[in-house]
């Protein structure tokens, strides 16, 4: 105990789409990989015999031990294309772990393989999801205590981490909105004072997904000269390079048109078949992409609801008190906010929406009564990408964290219980 | 993955990255920890793109272990013969660490393949730091002869305030290691895992006649009379490999001294694997169980089940009711 507290905590984030996984201290995960597990199926499908030497045998003579032959990441991916063997798993769907099995081999290469330390000898700071079942805190308490032996482990909430990936570089605060666009989905999570704000946390079925295929259609229509199985490949990266947040489409488009040898940019790539050059313009989509976020109707005519007036609805239906602090302090995080000035455009946004709401309200009480204006402050730092690894480091590498830790002596004493319960500590403030 | 690679994946992705983007200074300093208690840091900086800093803290050694000057003996030898000019040892080394090397990019071959075997090379530098005893005795057995001023048993470390012994002779040389573990059920999982480990050795049908011949002794093997008693408190018993020159040929003796000297974190992964592996056994038996009940279960207790599966406890619009009157009525009086 005292001699792992010594050394750096193991931060593990597991996400849907990637996993971050490094030590606490760092300013950059060691490793991101995407959350997937390569299985080999005649392992799944091993028929049951009797006789346990001859079981030994056979998997000995097939070549290897078939449950230690299986990859996580780029590597899995890699197999699964090139070997019809292994059968691609994805562990986690929706921020939810679904495959028990998966996530603990999962695991096991994370931290033997990638991080290559010693489970014995290291703190592990896991992260979920603020929907997360506490059975499932229970679970992972109970993989984590008995299949790794980890002296201490703490299971912290994603949206709180990334709250607290911002406090180091301004003040401690522990009150805020978090905007959390990933690759499968976006949340809108209220926190106050380290608890989530459980009833308020509002989901938008758009993502960063959404956006590349909206660029790929895009693309697709004006007809570029893409092949189509590498259009999606592009559509991403076009989408990670390219994209801006415009404040108005309408002058947007007008930029464009008058000076387009400013504003549309050259694709160049090589067609994976024949190895043939290929090239492409990139125009309109640069902004179009992003503005899905806050004119959903130009994607899909299902879901209209722009991304500011869902975070106005979330503050709206927070308790009354906070909702001057959560106004004050939106954070953002998640690999699809990085596009340029993505904060600027959704302050300006939201702004316009409360501004709208103060007057009404003055103008209904005609007693002349002012209220103190609203702040609105959209936070946006450098790190969003991995905000929540980020978080997690800085936490971990606070003293009180060892503290608030379930040991493996507790787990001893209570069971997987303990794990549904984990403190927001001091080191938070 | 059944065993574990030489090199570092993190060290050699942070050289690979940094090789890249050489004209681009990086701010960067991190550490990790590896298993057995090794650390790395890792420095560069935006005035000097071409330079790079590792530092590499090793295992505190046990009494009696072959340390100079805080290496393990040879080591600095070895280093010089694996990178030669490209890698320069800085005295002292960085505070709170054994060794600091100065990676210099450009002194780099241009051949790219050269290239990426040295990064290679670098990213298993534990492997050259700690296997450097290990390997001057090898050698030695490789060309049958015994190294000068050697004793009859050496010591040497490989876990914090742990040492693994051997016993050099012209003709062979016995590595005993004595194995421990924390926790009950490791030990437990160990030791069969050990015995196991010798009887596939011993079963000839699994076509392992030139592997080192390999033995399990609960007791401390006699070569160790000599040794303190604290040094043989082992609560897995004692394995020993014979190891014949045949096995430490120019070309296998890298691999065999990486392998000896992570022989210990090869069995506590096998042990956390199978302990993995029970779990997913015993979590199918579960829900075969499970199964067989639910298959038992009379139609209406099925209704039943969904509504249940919930994580609360739910109480029923009456009983809450009951209990907040009663509680009212109760802070009333």
């Amino acid at each position: 105990m005292d001699a792992s507290s010594y050394r750096p905590a193991v931060v593990i984030d597991n996400g849907t789409g990637y996993t971050k996984m490094g030590f606490s201290g760092n300013v950059e995960p060691c490793f991101i990989v995407p959350t997937t597990v390569a299985v080999n199926d005649s392992f799944v499908n091993q028929p049951r015999t009797s006789n346990k030497s001859s079981n030994w045998l056979t998997q000995y003579n097939a070549g290897v031990m078939a449950d230690l032959d299986f990859f996580i990441g780029d590597e899995a991916l890699a197999r699964s294309k090139s070997s019809s063997t292994y059968s691609l798993n994805y562990p986690i769907k929706n921020g939810q772990v679904e495959n028990w099995d998966a996530m603990e081999r999962f695991w096991q290469h994370c931290i033997f393989n990638y991080l290559r330390c010693d489970p014995e000898d290291h703190h592990f700071l896991l992260t979920e999801s603020p929907l997360t079942p506490p059975e499932s805190r229970e679970y992972t308490g109970e993989i984590m205590f008995e299949t790794f032996n980890v002296p201490g482990l703490y299971i912290a909430v994603q949206p709180v981490l990334a709250l607290a990936a911002g406090y180091t570089t301004s003040k401690c605060e522990m009150t805020g909105v978090v905007v959390d666009v990933g690759d499968g989905g976006t949340h809108v999570v209220p926190v106050a004072e380290g608890y989530v704000i459980g009833s308020s946390i509002k989901s938008i079925p758009i993502s960063g997904k959404d956006v590349t295929l909206f660029v790929q259609q895009l693309m697709r229509e004006r007809g570029e000269n893409v092949p189509p199985e590498d259009s999606f490949e592009v559509a991403r990266q076009v989408k990670e390079m390219y994209c801006y947040t415009s404040s108005d489409i309408v002058k947007e488009y007008n930029k464009h048109d008058k000076e387009p040898s400013k504003y549309i940019k050259q694709w160049r790539g090589i067609k994976p078949k024949t190895g043939a050059p290929y090239s492409c313009d990139i125009g309109y989509e640069r902004f179009l992409g992003p503005e899905v976020f806050f004119n959903p109707e130009i994607y899909n005519s299902d879901y209209t609801t722009p991304l500011p007036a869902v975070i106005d609805k979330c503050i709206q239906s927070a308790p009354i008190d906070t909702r001057r602090a959560l106004y004050k302090n939106i954070v953002l995080s998640g690999g699809s906010t990085m596009f340029k000035d993505f904060h600027r455009r959704l302050q300006r946004d939201i702004k316009k929406i409360v501004d709208a709401r103060v007057l009404a309200s003055e103008a209904r009480l005609t007693g002349g009564m002012k209220s103190q204006p609203v702040e609105v402050n959209v936070v946006s730092h450098p790190i969003q990408r991995y905000a929540v690894w980020f978080g997690g480091s800085v936490l971990a590498s606070t003293p009180e964290f060892f503290g608030a830790c379930h040991t493996k002596a507790e787990y001893e004493e209570y069971g997987a219980s303990i794990c549904r319960t984990n403190p927001v500590f001091k080191g938070m403030y | 993955m059944i065993l574990l690679q030489s090199h570092s994946k993190y060290l050699l992705q942070l050289l690979t990255n940094r090789l890249q983007n050489l004209d681009k200074g990086v701010e960067l300093d991190c550490q990790w920890i590896e298993f057995d208690d090794v650390r790395f840091n890792v420095q560069t900086s935006m005035k000097n793109p071409l330079i790079l800093l590792l530092s590499v803290s090793l295992p505190t050694p046990p009494p009696g272990a072959m340390f100079v000057g805080g290496l393990p003996s040879g080591s600095i030898e070895a280093i010089k013969a694996a990178y030669g000019t490209v890698v320069k040892m800085l005295d002292p080394p960085k505070d709170g660490y054994n060794l600091t090397l100065r990676l210099n990019f450009s002194k780099l071959s241009p051949d790219e393949e050269t290239r990426q075997a040295l990064l290679m090379k670098v990213a298993s530098v534990r492997e050259v730091v700690l296997g450097a005893p290990l390997r001057v005795i090898l050698k030695h057995l490789a060309s049958r002869s015994l190294a000068p001023d050697m004793d009859q048993l050496v010591a040497l470390v490989h876990r914090p305030n742990e040492a693994f012994f051997l016993i050099p002779q012209t003709e062979k040389v016995t590595v005993i290691y004595p194995m421990r573990f924390k926790d009950s059920t490791d030990t437990c999982l160990a030791t069969s895992f050990l015995q196991e480990f010798v009887e596939a050795r011993r079963s000839a049908s699994a076509g392992l006649n030139n592997a080192p011949s390999c033995l399990w002794s609960p007791s401390p093997p006699e070569e160790l009379a000599g040794v303190p008693a604290e040094a043989l408190s082992a609560n897995a018993g004692f394995v020993s490999f014979v190891i014949f020159p045949r096995h430490v040929d120019s070309k296998k003796i890298d691999r065999t001294v990486w392998l000896l000297s992570t022989f210990h974190a090869y069995v506590s992964y096998h042990v956390k694997c199978s302990e993995g592996f029970m779990h997913t056994r015993m979590r199918r038996r579960v829900e075969s169980l499970i199964e067989a009940l639910d298959r038992a279960k009379s139609d209406p207790e099925k209704t039943k089940k969904v509504g249940t599966k919930t994580s609360f406890k739910r109480l029923s619009l009456k009983d809450s009711r009951s209990n907040s009157n009663s509680k009212a009525s109760a802070s009333w009086r």
